[in-house]
């Protein structure tokens, strides 16, 4: 259930980010809403669920692209894997903090893009890529996951940890 | 026997790790794989597409619709100011069409000197561009036209402006744009005053392209209109794609290194045109203004 919701939210936001990016001339970065799904999937899902929404909420990424190759499927699952681990060290608590989380899991994820990408292509160096609009990036999936937290926390509660993590974020 | 029962009792115990696993070795093997190259629309793909279409098209359309009546209503606050300036402006402007009228007929004439096709056959498809890609490093739009318009993948792209680059996939009833200006772009074309033929290449920014393989000997200055060769299968002929900038002459090495300013402004497109595929004429709009060609012997 909680998969068919991250893959329908991604659909649907994926397709109102096309549009409004259209509008809004963004140029340099886009906002990351599947990865602020995908940091969700962390630390509210099992491992099999939330890795096959990770999957999903990628693939759509990559189809949405217009150029699907396998790169954001891969980095889905690989961001999803990082955020149960970085969830068994942090305890994420309320709207900022998983904003803090998605922002964070967004920066990896970027990084990683870029990485993934250099290691794969030969554009390198010829302004294909760039990790100038990273933080731009990374700042708006942040500000979209603050947006988007009520919407995920109708599917319960972010994050629900007895035992306390090493660090704190609270609301 | 034994063996083949533990190997199955440890796959079972193991299911969940080994199923993500190969859920993160999936895409990384399709990616390893297929590298820069995009797979074909599979039937997923194409429902997923069909499904996200429409909504695309109707934000489009609820946004055009609120930013029209706002545009409206702006618009009546100034019409009065505006109405006093027009008047004057009429008065004016009455005196240059009588220059304007004597222009055109001149225009008509050198026309019909040049032999300048006023209508050329061909299919062309208008679109509108209701999308764009959400991954910054993939320089594609979507356009609100697909298969059942006739559109297929390879198709030239052009505004009125200039080429926007070619079709990379097309469903039902949308198709994915590969704007010129992504580093996987590659296009033939021609510099129009010397009629000398390079490569253009997008370079990942929105604003420029790279001008590949033009001789150093050849004469290239800032500012020259580059069209399409037509050499390319691609694009059709002469349609305009770029001005030159900062043209760098080496002292040694074959070519010369040249950027383009692309005609098109890519941050602002709105509708595009869909042209047949070569071998049809692409029409009048975004086909470069004839120069007189200076021959320069067999390239």
């Amino acid at each position: 259930m909680r998969v068919l919701f991250a893959v329908g939210l991604a659909l649907l936001l994926l397709s109102v980010e096309s549009v409004v990016v259209k509008y809004l001339g963004l140029t340099l970065a886009r906002i990351d809403v599947t990865v602020a799904i995908v940091a969700f999937l962390s630390l509210r899902s099992g491992l099999l669920e939330g890795a096959a929404g990770a999957f999903a909420v990628g693939y759509l990424l990559d189809l949405m692209s217009g150029r699907p190759t396998g790169l954001y499927t891969f980095l889905a699952v690989l961001t999803f894997l990082l955020g149960r681990i970085a969830r068994s060290l942090v305890e994420v608590r309320g709207a900022l903090g998983f904003a803090v989380f998605a922002l964070a899991a967004d920066a990896v994820h970027g990084l990683l893009a870029l990485a993934v990408t250099w290691l794969t292509s030969k554009t390198w160096g010829m302004g294909a890529l760039s990790p100038a609009g990273l933080p731009l990036e990374v700042l708006l999936t942040g500000a979209a996951a603050l947006c988007l937290y009520p919407v995920l926390q109708r599917f319960g509660p972010v994050a629900e940890r007895a035992e306390p993590g090493l660090i704190e974020l609270h609301r | 026997m034994q063996h083949s029962r533990d190997v199955l009792a440890l796959l079972k115990r193991h299911r969940e790790p080994l199923l993500v696993l190969l859920l993160l070795a999936y895409p990384l093997v399709q990616l390893l794989g297929a590298g820069a190259r995009a797979r074909a629309p599979n039937l997923v793909d194409r429902i997923l597409l069909a499904a996200t279409a429409p909504l695309q098209r109707g934000l489009v359309t609820v946004i055009d619709a609120a930013a029209g009546a706002w545009e409206r209503y702006v618009a009546l606050r100034r019409v009065e100011r505006e109405n006093r300036t027009l008047r004057a402006e009429v008065q004016s402007l009455r005196t240059e069409v009588g220059g304007m009228q004597e222009a055109r007929l001149e225009n008509e004439r050198l026309r019909r000197l040049l032999n300048y096709p006023e209508v050329e056959s061909g299919q062309r498809v208008v679109a509108r561009v209701v999308g764009i890609s959400p991954d910054a490093n993939r320089l594609t739009v979507r356009i609100d036209r697909g298969e059942a318009d006739g559109v297929r993948r390879n198709m030239p792209v052009v505004t009125p402006d200039g080429v926007v680059g070619q079709v990379l996939r097309a469903t039902g009833s949308a198709a994915d744009v590969l704007l010129l200006v992504d580093p996987n772009s590659r296009l033939g074309v021609r510099v129009q005053r010397t009629r000398a033929r390079a490569g253009a290449a997008g370079t990942g920014d929105d604003r420029l392209l790279r001008l590949d393989y033009l001789l150093r000997a050849e004469d290239l200055e800032e500012g020259d209109a580059v069209v399409t060769s037509g050499t390319d299968g691609v694009y059709p002929p002469g349609l305009m794609v770029g001005r030159a900038t900062r043209v760098q002459r080496q002292g040694s090495g074959m070519f010369l290194g040249a950027m383009l300013l692309p005609a098109v402004d890519f941050s602002r497109l709105e509708e595009v045109l869909v042209l047949s595929p070569p071998g049809t004429s692409p029409g009048l709009l975004p086909r470069a203004a004839p120069v007189p060609a200076r021959v320069e012997g067999p390239r």
